[in-house]
């Protein structure tokens, strides 16, 4: 077996895992103080800033062009995802009917394996 | 001359030999890797049992002839995709709870549509998870229900279980769930309150982009992406390492935006005022203290791990009112803890040796 610390390419590979953890220390560092904080954040508002003005210059384009605004989108969107709530609500009433007659409800129910199992130190089953 | 010490010349041969067969097999291999998708994630057999905007809700099919009596709802972060506890055959913890004799459900996120920007912690907390309960109650027909909480699906699963002291939760399970969020040293740092405008933020974009989070998970270890990508060369030739390495980096780049008010919420409350630490959280005007959770309780942290460090993590324990608790902490990083071939040894078997006697 090859001694590691004679080999070129193990301490290659020891001295790339040596600078990352250097690297991220000193980065971890530098990221600590509150003027990084400063920096980052006023470039992340400027962003955001822009991203929100860039939405409503979009916004009044699409109007011009006689297409729906987002926010008649979203509504759409709103009415939709209630929709698909009243749905689940529905299954759902379905099911505990279904429950309660006993109608059994598909195949997947009926396979189900028995809620009996016991650990193995009280069973003396080994998994 | 005399050779540097430690040297070995007469080895040097034998390692350029080695040294070339592994070039040539970077070369193969590497066309391989960019023309060929990597393996197939969260492919356990489920079945969708509701959905809503954001919230899946999985049953997973069960794998052995008997299975315990409670179920299991694994509450995932909001932050990323569930199938990290699903990775690949041999690799995947569901796979492992089923083939143990648990019936595993998940409730798993995706990405919040525009206009669920306005969905609040009380949304989550008093709603989905609620909800997600009462229909693994229907489906299983047991009253009882265990929670598993991944992360910030831990801090979700922690929230709920102080405020529903009554149950139906029978057992509760965090893994690497941070409460001291001042410990979270990096973090606190981009989101001091001098300098981050999160109202600006939220409303500006709505939801917050799954790019600005990436990028704040990156700047933890900023080396590392490319360290990992001279580490991905190197070890070409190794089908397992590559094939581990697309695995989790495909998932870790697989980032979630988040809801636009719980974001808000999650810096204010959390990450400037620390409530849930200091004890005066509340979600939806109902007070959340971790004294008040009573139900058996296990935390599992890792020692190496950089996004949730232990100090954020390590009064969870104290904290927790339930007499029958422990914590555990195993080597590892944030992910490898849950996922990966250290999981395997080392956190499942722990957790299905601490939950199989509960959970009959």
């Amino acid at each position: 077996m090859t001694d590691k610390s004679n080999d070129p390419i193990a301490v290659w590979q020891k001295m790339v895992g040596e600078m990352e953890k250097g690297f991220n220390s000193f980065a971890n560092q530098a990221m600590s103080s509150p003027e990084f904080s400063q920096a980052v954040n006023r470039a992340g508002g400027v962003a955001a800033g822009a991203q929100k003005q860039l939405g409503e210059l979009m916004e009044k384009y699409l109007v011009s062009m006689n297409l729906p605004s987002r926010d008649q989108v979203t509504g759409l969107a709103e009415r939709l995802q209630s929709i698909e709530g009243q749905i689940g609500e529905i299954k759902s009433m379905l099911s505990q009917m279904a429950a309660s007659s006993g109608i059994s409800q598909g195949p997947d129910t009926a396979l189900r394996p028995p809620r009996t199992k016991r650990p193995p130190s009280e069973g003396g089953e080994q998994a | 001359m005399n050779a540097p010490a430690g040297l070995d010349f007469a080895g040097i041969p034998e390692r350029i030999q080695s040294e070339v067969q592994r070039a040539i097999q970077r070369s193969i291999k590497g066309v391989e890797y960019f023309s060929t998708s990597g393996p197939m994630l969260g492919s356990t057999p489920k079945d969708v049992l509701h959905s809503r905007g954001t919230m899946s809700l999985y049953h997973y099919r069960p794998m052995s002839d008997e299975i315990y009596r409670i179920p299991i709802l694994i509450v995932m972060a909001t932050t990323n995709r569930g199938y990290i506890l699903d990775l690949v055959p041999g690799q995947s913890f569901i796979e492992f709870l089923l083939k143990r004799g648990y019936d595993v459900y998940m409730l798993d996120w995706s990405a919040p549509r525009p206009e669920e920007k306005s969905l609040r912690m009380e949304d989550y907390v008093l709603d989905f998870i609620p909800d997600c309960i009462r229909r693994v109650q229907q489906d299983s027909g047991e009253q009882d229900v265990s929670v598993i909480g991944y992360c910030f699906g831990g801090v979700l699963s922690l929230l709920y279980g102080s405020i529903h002291r009554d149950g139906p939760m029978k057992n509760l399970i965090c893994f690497t769930t941070p409460i001291d969020f001042r410990e979270m040293k990096l973090f606190s740092n981009f989101s001091d309150r001098r300098y981050f405008d999160v109202d600006r933020l939220v409303d500006s974009v709505g939801n917050v982009p799954p790019e600005m989070i990436l990028s704040s998970f990156e700047m933890l270890r900023p080396a590392s992406r490319t360290v990992s990508q001279i580490q991905l060369w190197e070890n070409i030739w190794n089908d397992e390492f590559v094939k581990s390495y697309r695995m989790l980096d495909r998932w870790a780049t697989d980032t979630l935006p988040l809801a636009g008010e719980y974001f808000r919420t999650i810096t204010k409350d959390l990450m400037w005022d620390n409530k849930l630490f200091n004890d005066t959280m509340s979600v939806g005007g109902r007070a959340a203290k971790l004294e008040d959770i009573k139900v058996p309780f296990l935390h599992a942290v890792a020692e190496h791990d950089h996004i949730v460090p232990y100090e954020a993590a390590k009064h969870l324990i104290a904290k927790i009112g339930s007499e029958d608790k422990e914590e555990v902490m195993l080597k590892g990083g944030h992910v490898s803890l849950v996922a990966g071939a250290n999981a395997v040894k080392r956190l499942w078997p722990k957790l299905d040796s601490w939950l199989g006697k509960r959970s009959t």
